[in-house]
């Protein structure tokens, strides 16, 4: 019964990523190999990421937010947004389009982000006999990191990709761009000082990937429709 | 940041094979053999512990008589969990029972209305106080399958609690209480139990959980994940037989004022107290009554007398027999199996044995039981010393016989074994009839709380006082241990023994050659006495224990399967729908172009995504 749980967490964390791939045009264009390297180089940025954390942060003994570390840890975090500029400019990729080469890349990343930081947590936990709620909110969690990773890898593409862009949109497009980056910090914030629970907090993340993702979306076909 | 660390030597790893693709590359191999073991031991490590609670739980004992089998036959257990509180035909055979012990009495005459007319037709009490055990009985005796049972005990009963501060029951529920325990252990030692029964101290956490377990079951609700179904889990081996069971008795010798020839000639007075238990969990049989307080008053004797002895001017014209014997459950077979080891001489020489056997909680009166008849010259003048000793100090003891049937096996007193070998004995105690089998042996429901320092401490002068003037052959009242001189009996002495036995269980056939306690025992005796000598014996074959007598029960709190398949069901859907909304969003818009004759789909695209339908 408890394998059963851990097979329906696993869906709803994993499944996503999936059925992303093979419901959008990402399959027909065979672009597993952009997802698989944007993969490779959030491994790469999770490890620098650490090294720094471990360089620069203390560990604090209670879980107080304290505003010196938190914008550490955001600085640190910025390390990601260099990471998704890597992969979407250096890497070298088959001849496809920027429509769906962000949308490959944001893949990629946020599959590589779920099985390093959920698959470890879901296996040691969902399949003992104790039920809880946490593994169910850890994978709808993950569908909001795949939206967050989606609409980041457009707003980059946007920003370092697109030579002609409108120039009202461009200040709107940075604005959105540092909302996505400083996510983490923004729910630890909640977390800590508001004291909000973990389904709060979820519930919070959910919502506002939505929100980030259709306006993501705007943005960029706004900029489609200018530029063809 | 765990998981990170956990998962990067294999991320790493993959890496390093996604590189360097060389088959026969001994380099990535051998750091691949070097990783399994590291994460097996993670995998392994981490899968322990994630129980709402875990507590300590103890078994009911497992034992055979002559392959006759009694008491609980299993140790494992993993069920779901009931409470008496579920309805009347609730099918319990694959359901942990728990039951508190404060709740028998209620709980049973709540269901059998048959009893409670009679009870009310004869206005008998004690039928309230019996009806405690139709409970078990239609679980025990008639043999309804169960999962299991655990049961709740109060924490008066639980040595390892403490001091008095911890209960929370008044004198008149404690007493009880505990002869709710008493009826109760005496039906479940005797029964043979075909699922695994266990006994649990109360707690604030396992209260939650019966709490929560008695609102499902009152309403009927079937378990679901936030009103809580739990599951008992206990991971413990089949039970072994244990192999041989040793009994240990300890003696000691404290010799008298030798007269030019040889002390093997001078007379002998034996003070013998047995000091193991018996009850219905071994962890938990302390037996602070019985049969700790012998032992603590043997102690405090042997203590007094080496110190009269000490000095060659009061050292008496008798030698002193101090037994500490094991077995004594089992028709005092350690008592047997010592004297008969005796060197026949040595045998001779006692003029009489005094046995000690509960002597902790009694008011004003004491027993002396003896085997021969009260007209035997000996006996009467046992008897006259201690009623004598007893006026003064403002007690009663009432001599009482039993014969001894030789056909019988079961011998209720210690005494018994003296005198199936010819020697006078007797055996003082609080208890005015002899006990069964397996009866106030020390068991469960004997705890700290129901022994009186006072009552030990005068029961030592009795028979202390009585001792010496057999010795000294005083016939006024010369008292020679008086309260305030450097022979009164000591309190704080008293005290701790009483305190370590209290905590003690010390039942025979788990206490191995080398158990602390008995070191202790035997040490202590050591002190006090010239010689002391460890006999160790086979226990008598009729019986045979089983191990696995303490667990840790883990208690989970689990979902359904209804809630599994509804999850399942949910997060299908969600993939489903989620296909369905990216394939329509980024695919259809050819199609829909080629058919262009749904209106609705190009209006709904204008509307929500605002760009006419041929430029998605």
């Amino acid at each position: 019964m408890t394998a059963f749980h851990f097979f329906n967490c696993a869906i709803l964390t994993f499944g996503p990523h999936a059925v992303y791939y093979s419901a959008t045009p990402l399959s027909e264009y065979d672009t597993l190999g952009t997802s698989m390297k944007a993969a490779l180089v959030y491994l790469g940025t999770a490890i620098v990421k650490l090294v720094c954390l471990a360089n620069f942060l203390k560990v604090s003994e209670n879980d107080e937010f304290d505003p010196y570390q938190e914008s550490l840890k955001a600085l640190i975090g910025l390390v990601d947004v260099a990471g998704i500029y890597f992969a979407l400019t250096q890497l070298t990729h088959r001849n496809i389009s920027q429509n769906h080469k962000f949308q490959a890349v944001g893949l990629g990343w946020a599959f590589a982000d779920s099985i390093l930081h959920r698959l470890a947590p879901l296996w040691v936990g969902a399949r003992g006999l104790e039920f809880t709620w946490d593994y169910i909110l850890q994978g709808l969690e993950a569908n909001a990191n795949l939206a967050f990773s989606i609409s980041m890898a457009a707003l980059g593409s946007l920003m370092w990709l697109r030579r002609n862009k409108p120039k009202t949109l461009i200040p709107l497009i940075y604005i959105c761009a540092l909302i996505v980056a400083t996510m983490p910090s923004i729910t630890s914030y909640l977390r800590k000082r508001l004291d909000w629970h973990f389904p709060e907090v979820v519930g919070f993340e959910l919502g506002s990937s939505l929100v980030m993702a259709f306006i993501s979306w705007q943005l960029f076909s706004a900029c489609q429709r200018r530029s063809s | 940041i765990l998981s990170a660390i956990v998962s990067l030597p294999l991320i790493e790893l993959e890496a390093r094979i996604m590189s360097s693709r060389k088959p026969g590359d001994s380099d990535v191999l051998s750091s691949l053999y070097s990783m399994i073991p590291l994460l097996f031991l993670l995998l392994a490590c981490v899968e322990l512990s994630d129980a709402a609670a875990a507590v300590d739980v103890y078994r009911l004992v497992q034992y055979d008589i002559s392959g006759v089998p009694f008491g609980s036959r299993i140790a494992a257990l993993n069920h779901h969990a009931a409470s008496l509180h579920s309805s009347a035909g609730a099918d319990l055979s694959r359901s942990v029972l728990i039951i508190p012990l404060r709740e028998l009495n209620i709980s049973l005459v709540k269901g059998n209305f048959q009893l409670r007319l009679i009870a009310l037709h004869l206005e008998l009490d004690y039928v309230e106080l019996d009806s405690a055990t139709l409970v078990m009985t239609e679980y025990i005796s008639q043999k309804k399958t169960l999962g299991g049972l655990l049961l709740l005990l109060p924490q008066m009963f639980n040595f390892e609690s403490g001091d008095m501060a911890v209960t929370k029951d008044d004198i008149h529920e404690m007493e009880r209480l505990k002869n709710l325990l008493v009826e109760l252990e005496e039906l479940l030692i005797h029964a043979n139990i075909p699922y695994p029964v266990y006994f649990a101290f109360e707690h604030d956490d396992i209260e939650a959980v019966l709490a929560d377990i008695q609102r499902n079951d009152v309403n009927g609700q079937a378990a679901t994940p936030t009103n809580g179904g739990y599951k008992f889990v206990v991971s413990a081996p089949e039970p072994k037989k244990l192999a041989s069971p040793i009994m240990t008795n300890i003696q000691g010798w404290l010799p008298g004022l030798k007269p030019d020839g040889d002390t093997n000639q001078l007379p002998t007075i034996a003070i013998v107290a047995s000091y193991d238990t018996f009850g219905a969990a071994p962890a938990l049989s302390v037996g602070s009554d019985s049969n700790g307080s012998g032992v603590v008053a043997l102690l405090e004797i042997a203590r007094l007398f080496s110190l009269l002895y000490s000095n060659p001017k009061t050292r008496g014209k008798y030698n002193l027999l101090f037994g500490l014997t094991s077995g004594g459950p089992y028709n005092y077979n350690g008592t047997h199996k010592w004297l008969r080891s005796f060197d026949q001489r040595l045998r001779e020489t006692i003029d009489y044995a005094i046995c000690l056997n509960s002597i902790g909680s009694w008011d004003d009166k004491l027993w002396l039981h003896v085997s021969k008849p009260p007209q035997n010259a000996y006996v009467k003048q046992i008897y006259e010393r201690f009623s004598g000793v007893a006026g003064e100090l403002g007690l009663e003891v009432e001599l009482k016989h039993k014969k001894i049937n030789i056909s019988n096996p079961r011998i209720a007193w210690e005494h018994e074994q003296f005198s199936r070998l010819r020697v006078t004995a007797a055996t003082l105690s609080g208890l005015s009839s002899a006990p069964e089998l397996f009866q106030r042996t020390g068991s469960l429901s004997d705890s700290g709380y129901l022994v009186s320092e006072d009552a030990i401490r005068r029961s030592i002068k009795l028979i202390a006082q009585s001792i010496a003037r057999h010795i000294y052959d005083q016939q006024e009242d010369m008292p020679v241990f008086a309260d305030d001189s450097s022979l009164a009996v000591d309190l704080s002495y008293v005290r701790l023994w009483l305190d370590l036995l209290s905590r003690t269980p010390r039942v025979a056939p788990f206490l191995t050659k080398n158990d602390p306690l008995v070191a202790a025992l035997k040490k202590e005796l050591a002190e006090h006495t010239h010689e002391v000598t460890v006999q160790h014996e086979l226990l008598d074959g009729m019986f045979t224990f089983y191990d696995s007598t303490k667990a840790k029960l883990n208690i989970y709190q689990v979902a359904s399967v209804t809630f599994d398949l509804l999850l399942l069901l949910a997060v299908g859907s969600y993939l489903i729908v989620l296909f369905s909304f990216l394939v329509i969003t980024t695919r259809v818009h050819g199609l829909i172009y080629n058919f262009n004759h749904d209106n609705c789909v190009s209006s709904f695209c204008l509307l929500f995504f605002n760009h006419p339908i041929d430029q998605l």
